[in-house]
């Protein structure tokens, strides 16, 4: 055991069930942290073991490595937007359950959990849990969000969200006492856990007591609305939904379970964040985590974040950073006391093109749905250069799938991301495409030249970089390639209406997913697919909007997802895994550049406890969140 | 008896002030000549317009004078500093030559790093054959005036993120940021020409509606209404339909002041007596404006339009810079500078700022020349 002097050294008597639940029986009280040292004295504020849960949830070696820490501090960070506060959400990460730091689910805010044929769940809450207002955190703020909130009409008018339902089907909720939930649908729903555990949480309990006197269950209807509407909402749900932002955390009044709650009323530059004196973690020490006192966000030009970060005005900064400015972080590190490190993204592909299955264009759309076509874009684009000029050459050149680093990669899944102009010019000529005008570019069937416009997003020189190198490649298959950036917004409302033939971004999320999380980012289920957003659009909305998926093998993909969703079978979800990667990287629906691209990430080097190596990802690690910046702490 | 002195010789009125040839010839000159014997003692403007002509002679013949393309990547050079050229090697002459850059990529910051290699020599090459290029659509040619040495490299001003020569890439740049001044000021100069001519001319109610509408073009705020302008061409434009867009919405935004002057000055000559003349006499308005009041101050025009073009390169610059003018594949200043707004170019980079330099010196050239002109242009004074 390490020692540290100043910090009272509590005993662990371990209770150390399978999820990692262990029991902190601190031998003396441990130290305050000294933020709250004085309103503890003073009795405004219980001591540690009074707002610590019966049995917190401790952060020990056992789980990161983690050495034990000392109080204090304030950690500053930097985001390019407002709304960029939600991160704290993210990084926060407190959840019902979690993703731990070898992506296996354990239970966090929940003291346990028991799955019963994949249909049923039990959520044991902690005794003595507490809201950061003090208030105990019991079901009945279950039953609040599930009764009051989101089977509301008014507040929810087509009802619980679509994770709260498989094919349409509500659960059966049961509150058997205060510290128990349960959920039961009819069949298996492998997203649930998943859902609680993503980096936007689904939020199925709300702070009841807080929340009630904003409810015309509770209060009085009358009032709310004219409350409301003096607050410029149109009625008393708006009003509601706008207090009760557990994500965008724009309401400092909303009683949080996160390890910092924010203390800054929008609109702000500058953002302090405290830490939530009931949190309901520990260290081995019985210390109550976080460590650090409090976290400051400052709100600055995300162009400025590098120059901002090299000049040593952030602690722990990763958003805004990219490859290209190591070299410059790299100078300032010993002068400003921070060090750099690369973590890896976790990305399917760093950038991938994205042909618009469902574009207006009605000559590009059928030419995008031949398999051949988009093999041949694929096989002529020249990864191992742009890999050398844009990333060091420390990237993994490779087509949008899972890193290699993956039990479920296999080499085959390369087939077609090698650089072959030769085939894929053959593959061109193949399809018709083999008379060519003056310049040298391909026409398509109605005379038309072959020029494919790429929108962008607008938000680096990186992806302009690699379009050009790709424009040069493909200039040589006959292909020439305009740029077009755009908002952010705007971007995507092109791509979903269909004006789009090809857009920029990056590719799959989960780049190292295991079988038990859901395939659904390999079939056409979501909107913001960019190859086929009208067919994730219709089974998103369930038919209502978009369209239904054409060809054979998206519709082959949607099955497969279908069935996997409904089978609780480790070894046929891995089948069913396999298969779906294997169409996937077959069909080449879209063009992934490269992968396992390192990210520079920034630490002051006074802060302990930050790994060396990690993934740095929105899904499923939530940036920093699943190696808990609670834990992190200030050295001398 | 007195005698009367009568001096026999004829009478001579100028026998008081006596007219040296050189006297004679000054005042008889011509209002242009007079206008160019005024400029000439304006040191500044003389050496602004040398300046001036010799930077439009590199933009005419950039593709000869820059050892490569504009295109050209060496990925193996990325971000390569300047090289410095030599004439001597431990202490013998051997002619201009440069040392071979060593590259290491330095894994502990993921630097580039380059370092001269001394017991590289690589002697210029001149008048050699190196990129192929098509000189103003008449000869295919691949001759340069110098390249580096066969299988060497020479990068005078270093490289950028994709290995292209920055020397060759601005001299390439060169040629569309100074004649888009030029263009611009040709189609803005007609525009203000023709539209001040109706106003000053025809006062009265043309007059009126054509002044409100200067003014409303002139109370935009002049960026964002380029910005806006810029935004509306259409992406699959080739490049150079997209530069005389742009050249065109610069000459739009333009006239305005140079429309003013030509109205005000025609409004005070058309009331003069050799005006009323050729009017009595049956000429058309085109011909009195054209033939008898714009020759009156052209002068003044020519020199206003001088001081414009900057204006106009700027505009470009500062379009480009924002990433609303030119696009790559087009090349100009603005595109050049725009490439390097970032904290990597300034910190590690700082060759790739370079574009500025010909910028300014284009800029102060060009203010000068106009400055001189406005003073010449009134030679009478």
């Amino acid at each position: 055991m390490r020692e540290r002097p100043g910090i009272l050294r509590g005993r662990i008597a371990a209770a150390v069930a399978a999820l990692l639940i262990s029991q902190a029986v601190p031998a003396s009280p441990p130290a305050e942290p000294p933020l709250l040292a004085q309103a503890v004295e003073s009795g405004t504020l219980p001591p540690m073991s009074d707002r610590l849960p019966q049995v917190p949830l401790v952060m020990d070696a056992s789980m990161n490595n983690l050495n034990p820490g000392r109080y204090g501090g304030k950690m500053r960070m930097l985001m390019g937007k407002e709304k960029d506060i939600r991160r704290m959400v993210v990084f926060g990460y407190s959840r019902l359950v979690g993703f731990t730091a070898d992506l296996e689910l354990a239970a966090d805010i929940l003291h346990s959990f028991e799955i019963r044929e994949g249909r049923e769940f039990v959520f044991r809450l902690r005794k003595g849990h507490r809201w950061s207002d003090g208030h105990p955190f019991t079901s009945d703020d279950f039953r609040f969000y599930w009764e009051d909130v989101v089977n509301n009409e008014e507040l929810f008018p087509f009802g619980p969200p679509k994770s709260l339902r498989v094919d349409g089907d509500l659960p059966v909720v049961e509150f058997p006492d205060d510290w128990t939930v349960v959920y039961r649908w009819s069949r298996p729903n492998p997203h649930f856990l998943v859902e609680l555990a993503s980096p936007r949480p689904l939020f199925i309990y709300m702070p009841r007591h807080y929340l009630e006197s904003f409810h015309p269950r509770y209060a009085d209807r009358e009032a709310l609305d004219e409350q409301a509407r003096s607050r410029g909402s149109r009625n008393w749900s708006g009003y509601f939904l706008k207090k009760a932002r557990q994500y965008k955390l724009t309401n400092p009044d909303l009683p949080s379970l996160q390890p910092w709650i924010n203390t800054t009323r929008p609109p702000a530059e500058r953002y302090l964040f405290r830490r939530n004196p009931y949190f309901h973690r520990a260290d081995e020490n019985g210390l109550q985590l976080p460590y650090i006192d409090e976290v400051q966000i400052n709100i600055v030009s995300s162009s400025l974040i590098p120059a901002k970060t090299g000049a040593g005005e952030s602690d722990l900064q990763g958003h805004y950073l990219r490859l290209d400015n190591f070299t410059f972080l790299k100078e300032g590190e010993k002068r400003n006391g921070y060090d750099v490190l690369l973590w890896k993204a976790l990305n399917g592909a760093h950038k991938a093109l994205y042909p618009n299955f469902n574009s207006r264009d009605g000559q590009w759309r059928s030419l995008v749905r031949d398999v051949r076509f988009r093999r041949a874009l694929s096989l002529a684009v020249n990864r191992h250069e742009i890999n050398q000029v844009i990333y060091y050459g420390l990237a993994n050149e490779s087509g949008n799938t899972v890193l290699p680093s993956c039990p479920l990669y296999d080499d085959r899944m390369q087939a077609w991301s090698r650089f072959d102009l030769e085939e894929a010019n053959a593959l061109l000529d193949a399809l018709g495409l083999d008379v060519r005008n003056q310049r040298g570019i391909r026409l398509m069937p109605d005379g038309r030249p072959l020029e494919i416009i790429v929108h962008t997003a607008g938000e680096s020189t990186e992806e302009t970089d690699i379009l050009e190198l790709v424009h040069d490649s493909w200039l040589k298959a006959g292909i020439k390639v305009y740029t077009k950036p755009s908002q952010r917004e705007v971007f995507r409302d092109r791509i979903f209406s269909g004006e789009t033939m090809m857009s920029v971004w990056s590719g799959l999320e989960n780049g190292m997913p295991t079988p038990e999380i859901s395939p659904g980012e390999l079939a056409p289920t979501r909107q913001d697919q960019y190859h086929w957003p009208r067919w994730g659009q219709y089974h998103e909305t369930g038919g209502k909007a978009g369209e239904e998926p054409d060809i054979e093998s998206a519709r082959e993909l949607l099955g497969l997802y279908r069935e996997w969703s409904g089978t609780t079978d480790p070894v046929r979800r891995k089948e069913i895994w396999q298969r779906m990667l294997e169409i996937y990287c077959d069909e080449v629906y879209n063009i992934g550049i490269v992968n396992a691209v390192p990210q520079p990430i920034v630490v002051s080097s006074r802060l302990r406890n930050v790994p060396k190596e990690g993934l740095y990802a929105w899904f499923p690690t939530s940036y920093f969140g699943i190696y808990h910046p609670d834990t992190f702490w200030f050295d001398e | 008896m007195t005698t009367h002195f009568v001096s026999q010789e004829p009478f001579d009125p100028h026998s008081v002030e006596k007219l040296t040839p050189e006297q004679e010839r000054l005042y008889l000159s011509s209002q242009w000549r007079l206008m160019w014997l005024k400029l000439k003692r304006h040191r500044l403007a003389v050496g602004s317009s040398i300046v001036l002509v010799v930077i439009y002679l590199f933009a005419f013949f950039c593709e000869f004078l820059s050892p490569y393309n504009l295109h050209t990547r060496n990925t193996d050079f990325i971000y390569a500093p300047p090289q410095r050229v030599h004439l001597f090697h431990d202490g013998g002459f051997i002619g201009p030559f440069v040392y071979g850059h060593t590259y290491r990529l330095n894994m502990e910051n993921l630097k580039r790093e380059y370092s001269p290699d001394r017991s590289d020599i690589q002697k210029i090459r001149f008048f050699c054959r190196g990129d192929a290029y098509d000189f103003w659509g008449l000869v295919e040619t691949d001759v340069h005036l110098f390249c580096p040495a066969a299988n060497g490299h020479l990068f005078l001003l270093g490289t950028d993120r994709l290995g292209r020569d920055m020397y060759s890439r601005i001299l390439h740049g060169a040629k569309i940021s100074l004649t888009i001044g030029l263009v611009g000021i040709v189609l803005s100069f007609i525009l203000g020409i023709v539209i001040g001519g109706i106003a000053g001319y025809y006062g009265g109610f043309v007059d009126n509606a054509i002044q409100r509408l200067i003014e409303i073009l002139r109370s935009f705020p002049e960026l964002p209404l380029w910005m806006a302008l810029s935004a509306t061409l259409p992406v699959t434009w080739s490049p150079i339909l997209v530069f005389f867009g742009i050249t065109l919405i610069l000459a739009l935004l333009d006239w305005t002041g140079l429309a003013r002057a030509v109205r005000s000055k025609l409004l005070s000559l058309r009331e003069e007596d050799y005006c009323t003349a050729a009017q009595l006499m049956g000429a058309k308005p085109g011909r009195i404006i054209g033939r008898h009041l714009l020759p009156g101050f052209m002068s003044h025009l020519i020199a206003s339009a001088s001081l414009s073009i900057p204006g106009m390169i700027l505009g470009e610059t500062a379009l480009s810079f924002l990433g609303l003018g030119l696009r790559s594949p087009i090349t100009s200043w603005g595109v050049l500078l725009n490439e390097a707004q970032n904290i990597n170019v300034v910190a590690l980079y700082p060759w790739l700022m370079l574009p500025v330099v010909p910028v300014i010196v284009v800029i102060l050239a060009f203010n000068f020349l106009g400055d001189g002109l406005r003073d010449a242009a009134d030679p009478y004074k």
